[in-house]
């Protein structure tokens, strides 16, 4: 089996920085136009995402997850920190009018890393109001707050569903751990 | 997750928090504090959580050529900057390492005769000048080399960089400004710099570090080039601190040092600046 890109990276083998880049670009793009209000600032925030990838190369652990899932949780952390720098100051650009993404029958497609498998199919055990709650705030980038105007939740509601969405969700996912684990021994 | 930290409701609301819609630098400052009484908790768990769940239904599409191209020129920026310090600091551990022969006199009791052997060869080869009976060959680490500071780098940048920038700062009305003084340095050609304060107070690491912040021509203003963060120790009187730019500087036009949370941010909100300098090359 190749060895992980991310771990070639932290050994300090270059090609394994291009080689990120190809494998992981279509993965971090996506992620940004996400959770960017313009394409200009999508590109720079992959620009930022993938300079602290490669500097967290280091830190990778695979028993914790997929380098997928690694990556996925830096680019969310930068994006996220741009999401409240440009609630902060008035737009001066046009921006896009972003569609709600949602989770449309989780479970139902292939996904891109056995964590998004896990991750679909304990969603869709959650109650309904936890799924649109974490659905708004992760998907979405929606702030506990904007989840309350925008569901008519109280936010002490949000934040509970969130929470509790959270654990339940990463419990879920153990179980099916712990069950694959059982089916391979 | 540790069941300790699964008890701690305001510590799991702010894991929570960042994961999904970030914390602010005092919430920060209140985690690090309530993760110092959970050794060995996994701080990531609840963030690795949610990143699976964005990864959940995601449709990866190809990175546009130019934007692609940018990447590819940050990457091969890092590389090159990585490789310097790789190099730089293996030189330095082989300098340290080295050993070097050096002549010591036999003591004690032992037998001079398998050394005098290795001396006589050894003052064959160099054609030595003298007798010397009581000769052995030890292998001792040479002095430690005396340390490159910051300090001296930065000296040595200004004597010999060509075009270098050097800009004095400037205080700004910041409460935090009054009192600063020195200057930036910057090599454009080698991408490499340092600042010099003195006045600029200490900081606590875990409530907030300064930040360097980049504007470059090239670049949008609102989106200056993280150049790294920094703190000052308590006592000092003159820090000087290494440039680290986040990607590759093209036309600095000017530096400014703000207060930032801990690990600093990617886009400054800039309400507290405390120190500014023009860039204009130096003589």
């Amino acid at each position: 089996m190749a060895e992980l890109v991310l771990k070639r990276i932290a050994q300090g083998d270059p090609r394994a920085v291009s080689e990120c880049i190809d494998e992981f670009g279509g993965l971090v793009w996506a992620l940004a136009r996400r959770l960017t209000r313009t394409r200009a600032d999508a590109e720079d925030a992959v620009q930022e995402i993938f300079t602290d990838v490669w500097r967290s190369a280091g830190r990778f652990d695979a028993s914790q997850g997929s380098e997928k899932v690694f990556i996925s949780t830096i680019a969310r952390r930068r994006l996220i920190d741009r999401l409240r720098r440009s609630r902060n100051e008035p737009a001066t650009e046009p921006v896009d009018v972003l569609d709600l993404a949602d989770w449309s029958e989780p479970g139902s497609r292939a996904e891109v890393c056995v964590e998004a498998e896990r991750a679909a199919k304990a969603v869709a055990q959650l109650r309904p109001e936890q799924q649109k709650v974490l659905q708004l705030g992760i998907l979405n980038g929606m702030t506990h707050s904007e989840i309350a105007a925008s569901t008519g939740m109280p936010l002490g509601t949000v934040k509970t569903n969130m929470r509790r969405g959270l654990i339940q969700v990463r419990e879920l996912m153990q179980v099916l751990v712990d069950a694959r684990g059982e089916v391979d021994s | 997750m540790n069941p300790a930290l699964l008890r701690d409701e305001r510590l799991l609301d702010l894991l929570v928090k960042q994961a999904t819609e970030g914390i602010t630098l005092e919430e920060q400052a209140e985690m690090e504090r309530l993760l110092a009484a959970h050794p060995g908790a996994d701080r990531e768990e609840i963030a690795r959580v949610a990143a699976s769940l964005a990864l959940v239904g995601v449709e990866e599409e190809p990175m546009p050529a130019e934007l692609r191209d940018r990447v590819r020129a940050d990457a091969a920026l890092w590389i090159t900057r990585r490789e310097a310090k790789v190099a730089d600091l293996g030189a330095k551990r082989e300098a340290q390492r080295e050993p070097v022969v050096r002549e010591l006199p036999v003591r004690g009791r032992s037998s001079p005769w398998p050394w005098l052997a290795t001396a006589a060869s050894l003052l064959v080869a160099i054609g030595a000048l003298y007798w010397r009976p009581d000769v052995q060959q030890v292998q001792v680490p040479p002095p430690a080399p005396e340390p490159v500071t910051p300090s001296q780098e930065r000296e040595h940048l200004l004597a010999h960089g060509a075009g270098v920038i050097n800009a004095p700062w400037t205080n700004t009305e910041d409460p935090a400004s009054a009192g600063v003084t020195g200057d930036v340095v910057w090599d454009n050609a080698a991408q490499k710099g340092y600042l010099r304060f003195t006045g600029l107070a200490p900081n606590d690491p875990g409530k907030f570090q300064y930040q360097l912040w980049i504007f470059d021509a090239k670049q949008d203003e609102r989106y200056p080039i993280d150049g790294g963060v920094f703190d000052v120790p308590a006592g000092a009187t003159e820090v000087v601190v290494p440039i680290d730019p986040k990607i590759a500087v093209a036309q600095p036009v000017m530096f400014a040092v703000t207060i930032e949370k801990p690990g600093g941010v990617v886009v400054s909100g800039r309400e507290h600046i405390v120190a500014l300098a023009k860039a204009a090359a130096a003589g």
